[in-house]
């Protein structure tokens, strides 16, 4: 199979990765209508499965679930959590046929088995639906031409679609419909009854493609969202330990700074952030990042062409067919840091403290989202989807850092993400070897505003300010986060 | 004598002549631009248990927070454990509310998820928290074995606590202090969520430990206490005052009563005369069958009394009720005419109910202030996430107006003491005047007077023909309009049956 992305031509790849529309609430009017008393039968019972499912059946849909048939005999996990929660389960031959609607929840890495598996099962003119693009774009599976192809993809982990749909909530999500599969046109409709089902619309959808969904996806997992901040994190740790911090408090300022730092980006952005360092702190961090987006501009660039040109899944899926190999090396070396072997220090640090004495990630993360916005714009993708996969799902992913460091975010996120991650992280440590040689512990470890008058420039800070605020990723974001009605902080801890 | 704060005299702390055990001066504190304590002072002496009671919002709960130590105030606490006792030299607080954390450490819970069945353990199990337990005090398993007895708690030994209801964590934060026996124990709120026997066991074995040691602070406003409590406070102004008995602590001025709002006197607008209608049904998690073969109808305007034992199975029913179930869909069930499943949402069910229970208050959004929680109501979410349109803004405000809660309608629901935050979700309940009012003992935790309150309320909107479900341990603290009561045990129907007047009383 071709990658879906390399056989089309300019101007069809420019057009599908501009797709990218808010829209407004209005256009969810219709309700679950479109999906109302059809057969809706989704394929795996995990995070995403199962949540899903009881989101589209609270909203008054017909739910029921096929699982391969050694997780049926074998009574795995996935067969308890739906038959314990009443769903009517069964193999693929048995609920295929009558399914109007497939929703394939299987891992990515599965996907061409799975889709070629139930495909020939599929009645005429009925509906395949993804929540990620990957399978479509990057290994361009060919979907029958009578069946609807739609992808509806939150924007969280499954765990967080249920929680926020039963607060009467949702979770954004991405919604598109693919081009090459729409023979009666009914995709959108579709799609954007599924999204209602699962509570997306009360928390911002966004129209978007199979291309660039899958496009951003990557680009924000793999260099801003896990990436970066493990790197960061790594870096961060290490120079403490190297300065002669205390280990129980360098690893636990790591663990949970990320996650308070990043909070402060949900609610007002870039600046937000950086507006919780006193004037001469800021200064400093806005200089910092400045000298990393420098550094680390290259790699974000290459890391977006890998991905525009399929180099980045060719190599991933070399790697799926040889057994994983890279992939369970990285993965036991991030197992293996200091940083995940010290247990955080029973000492209270309390939330301010963690801005003032890590200044460090405030920079890293400063340059880590405006490098990935810019260098996605730059590559064709849309600033508002942009925004979704740099800034929006930050503090997501930090939390899972809090819960568990490093280990817990790499088993929370995806293969994909998690390989992607990785991949960064090793090119990125020997990229900041020098600047870090430079770090001291008023970057990181103590107090930055300690000994110091506190004064600063007049006219340095007002453009530091000036160029902060009127960064395009601040731009839209004020304009989504206003239009995700009363934006609501997204509740983890 | 009224205030303690005669004995001047420096705590001794020699272990021969042993001084007060907790010495309080000049404590202050203030909240925002509330002054709760003012210059309190507070002697308690060897052999003293007090109880600490009166008025909602007085301070009581922050004045035990200030002594245990996790409340900062200015002022002192000083401390005089006796080192040659074998009962751990440390202050134990039993908050009246217990938020559990997950196996990651996190506490985000949302009110739905006890009833999803899921593989992945998301919380420890009772039994397995009970070992950490004791390997964190240096505490003898077996002793426990004997309070899980007791408070009946043996059979919930393999329950995650996230299953559990408020009356069982109550419980379990209550054996875990009588198993600890610290030298000073404070518990805030003792009783709420136990029934009768469950009380009388609790005091009994509060004075067993007394008789051992162990120096008691009660906060509530009860009045069958353990017979070791000898000493009896309430706060006024900011102040620690000692009264002669328990008869003497001052309580809350009687409310004035207020005309409903207009549009909470219209009778609901039923869709179906069939409220509820329960053939058969069964809920189970995997070999453990929690309710057995209900059946069971109530019909529109009749006002149900719910009843039970703990872990009877109440709350699982009337989350049944509220479409919160995940096993609501196999079962053979109707709600307001309509079987579940037939492709109804759980926002078409939750549109003509409104519910009230310890459990939904507990996981209710903590960040919302008292507006906007009221404001939910319209659309039964839990916190408010969009703009209301004027006529809905102002039925919000009259409704807050109705329950005295103007001057906190900024406040953080959180903030307020637990009698209003229930006002607070009652009012969060009918704003939209709805058919069906579910109160799971909706006066848990609130003193007798405001239980009286509340529950004149209930009776005042279900005038209107509300079809009312309420549960409630105690016959003495029930809204009169109650006509029929449903009794659980063990997950069985044990018994239907009218309620004669007279037994309410
Ligand atoms: N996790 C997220 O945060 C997130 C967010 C948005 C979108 N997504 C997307 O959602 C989809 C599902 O992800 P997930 O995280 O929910 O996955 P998951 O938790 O790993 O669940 C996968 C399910 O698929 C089943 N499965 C595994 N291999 C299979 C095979 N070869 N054939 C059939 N079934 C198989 C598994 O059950 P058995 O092994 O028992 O058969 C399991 O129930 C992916 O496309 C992902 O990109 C995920």
């Amino acid at each position: 199979m071709a990658n879906y992305f390399n056989t089309l031509p300019l101007r069809e790849k420019l057009n599908q990765l501009g797709v990218c529309e808010f829209m407004d609430n209005s256009e969810f009017s219709d309700g679950v209508n479109a999906l109302k008393g059809k057969k809706l039968v989704i394929v795996g019972c995990g995070a995403q499965g199962l949540n899903q499912g009881l989101n589209l059946r609270d909203s008054g849909l017909d739910v029921s679930y096929a699982l391969r048939k050694e997780a049926i005999d074998g009574k795995r996990d996935s067969w308890k959590n739906a038959t314990e929660n009443n769903f009517t389960v069964g193999t693929y031959e048995e609920l295929i046929p009558n399914a109007d609607v497939v929703i394939n929840l299987t891992p990515d890495k599965q996907h061409t088995a799975v889709v070629n598996a139930v495909m020939p099962l599929m009645k005429q003119g009925a509906t395949l639906s993804y929540s990620h693009g990957f399978n479509i774009v990057e290994e361009g599976m060919q979907i029958r031409k009578d069946i609807t192809v739609i992808m509806v993809a939150p924007k969280c982990p499954g765990s967080e679609v249920r929680a926020e749909y039963c607060r009467g909530f949702g979770v954004p999500t991405l919604i598109a419909v693919h081009p090459e599969n729409d023979p009666a046109g009914k995709g959108l409709a579709e799609a954007k009854a599924y999204c209602v089902g699962t509570g997306g619309h009360r928390a911002g959808v966004l129209l978007s493609s199979f291309v660039a969904e899958v496009k951003s996806d990557l680009m924000g997992e793999q260099t801003i969202l896990c990436g970066l901040l493990q790197t960061g994190s790594i870096l961060s740790f290490d120079k403490m330990i190297e300065k002669g911090i205390d280990a129980g408090y360098a690893s636990k300022l790591v663990q949970y700074g990320v996650e308070v730092i990043t909070e402060a980006l949900k609610h007002g952005g870039v600046s937000g952030m950086m507006d919780r360092l006193s004037n001469v702190a800021k200064v400093k961090a806005f200089e910092v990042s400045e000298e990393l987006k420098d550094i680390m501009r290259p790699l974000f660039q290459k890391h977006q062409d890998d991905i525009m040109s399929g180099e980045f899944s060719r190599t991933m899926m070399e790697d799926w067919a040889n057994g994983d190999k890279n992939l369970l090396k990285w993965r036991a070396e991030t197992g293996e840091t200091a940083f995940e072997k010290t247990p955080a220090g029973d000492v209270k640090i309390g939330e301010q403290e963690y801005f003032d004495n890590y200044l460090l990630m405030v920079a890293f993360v400063r340059a880590g989202v405006e490098l990935a916005f810019e260098t996605m714009v730059e590559a064709g993708i849309k600033p508002e989807s942009a925004y979704y996969e740099s800034l929006h799902e930050t503090p997501l992913i930090a939390n899972t850092i809090a819960r568990k460091k490093l280990f817990e975010m790499n088993r929370v996120i995806s293969d994909t993400a998690e390989y992607g991650c990785y991949l960064f992280d090793q090119a990125c440590k020997p990229l900041l070897t020098d600047f870090m040689k430079k770090v001291d512990t008023d970057l990181v470890g103590k107090n930055f505003n300690e000994g110091k008058d506190g004064s600063v420039d007049n006219i340095t800070l007002v453009n530091i300010n000036e160029k902060l605020r009127s960064h395009q990723v601040e731009i839209v974001g004020a304009r989504l986060r206003k239009a995700m009605t009363a934006m609501k902080a997204i509740k983890t801890a | 004598m009224t205030h303690s704060n005669m004995n001047n005299s420096k705590p001794k702390s020699l272990s021969g002549d042993l001084g007060p055990i907790v010495h309080v001066s000049n404590l202050n504190l203030q909240y925002q631009y509330k002054l709760v304590l003012k210059n309190l002072n507070w002697t308690i002496n060897r052999g003293e248990n007090w109880l600490l009671g009166g008025i909602s919002g007085s301070g009581k709960s922050s004045l035990a927070k200030v002594i245990a130590g996790l409340q900062n105030a200015v002022g002192e606490v000083e401390f005089n454990f006796n080192i040659d006792s074998a009962l751990p030299a440390k202050v134990l607080f039993v908050e009246s509310w217990y938020q559990f954390k997950n196996v990651e450490g996190v506490a985000n819970f949302y009110y739905q998820q006890r009833y999803t069945s899921l593989q992945a353990k998301e919380t420890l199990t009772v039994g397995a928290e009970l070992i950490s337990y004791s390997k964190e005090n240096n505490l003898e398993f077996a002793e426990v074995e004997k309070l899980l007895k007791a408070l009946n708690f043996s059979s919930l030994r393999n329950s995650q606590l996230l299953e559990l209801s408020s009356g069982e964590h109550k419980k379990l934060q209550l054996i875990k202090a009588l198993w600890l026996k610290p030298q000073l124990l404070i518990i805030d709120q003792p009783y709420t969520g136990l029934d009768k026997d469950s009380r009388k066991t609790l005091n009994s074995l509060l004075d067993e430990i007394c008789a051992d040691g162990v120096q008691l602070i009660l906060i509530c406003n009860d009045t069958e206490l353990p017979a070791s409590i000898n000493c009896f406070a309430e706060i006024r102004e900011g102040q620690l005052v000692q009264v002669e008995s328990r008869e003497m602590i001052s309580t809350a001025p009687e409310r004035t009563s207020r005309e409903l709002p207009d549009f909470l006197k219209q009778s609901p607008v039923y869709s179906s005369e069939n409220i509820v209608k329960m053939i058969d049904v069964s809920i189970s998690y995997g070999e453990k069958m929690v309710l057995r073969n209900i059946n069971w109808e109530v019909k529109a305007g009749e006002k149900w009394l719910l009843q039970g034992p703990n872990g009877s199975g109440k709350s699982t029913l009337l989350s049944l009720v509220n479409g919160d179930h995940p096993q609501s869909y196999a079962n053979n069930f109707y709600l307001f005419g309509n079987k579940r499943g037939s492709g109804e949402s759980i926002w078409d069910i939750k549109q003509h109910t409104g519910i009230i229970s310890p459990e939904f208050h507990w996981y209710f959004d903590a960040s919302s202030t008292v507006w906007q929680s009221v404001a939910s109501g319209l659309f039964d979410s839990v916190g408010l996430f969009r703009q209301l349109p004027f006529s809905q803004k102002a039925k919000v405000d009259e409704l807050i107006e109705f329950f005295d809660l103007t001057e906190n309608k900024d406040d953080l629901l959180s903030s307020l003491p637990l009698g209003k935050q229930r006002l607070v979700l009652l009012a969060r309940t009918i704003i939209k005047n709805p058919e069906l009012l579910i109160l799971d003992e909706p006066c848990q935790g609130l003193d007798q007077q405001q239980t009286q309150y509340f529950n004149q309320l209930v009776d005042e909107l279900c005038n209107n023909g509300m079809t009312l479900i309420y549960v409630g341990h105690f016959e003495s603290a029930l809204p009169s309009c109650l006509e029929k009561r449903i009794v659980l045990e063990n997950g069985e129907v044990k018994a239907i049956e009218s309620i004669a007047e007279s037994c309410l009383v």
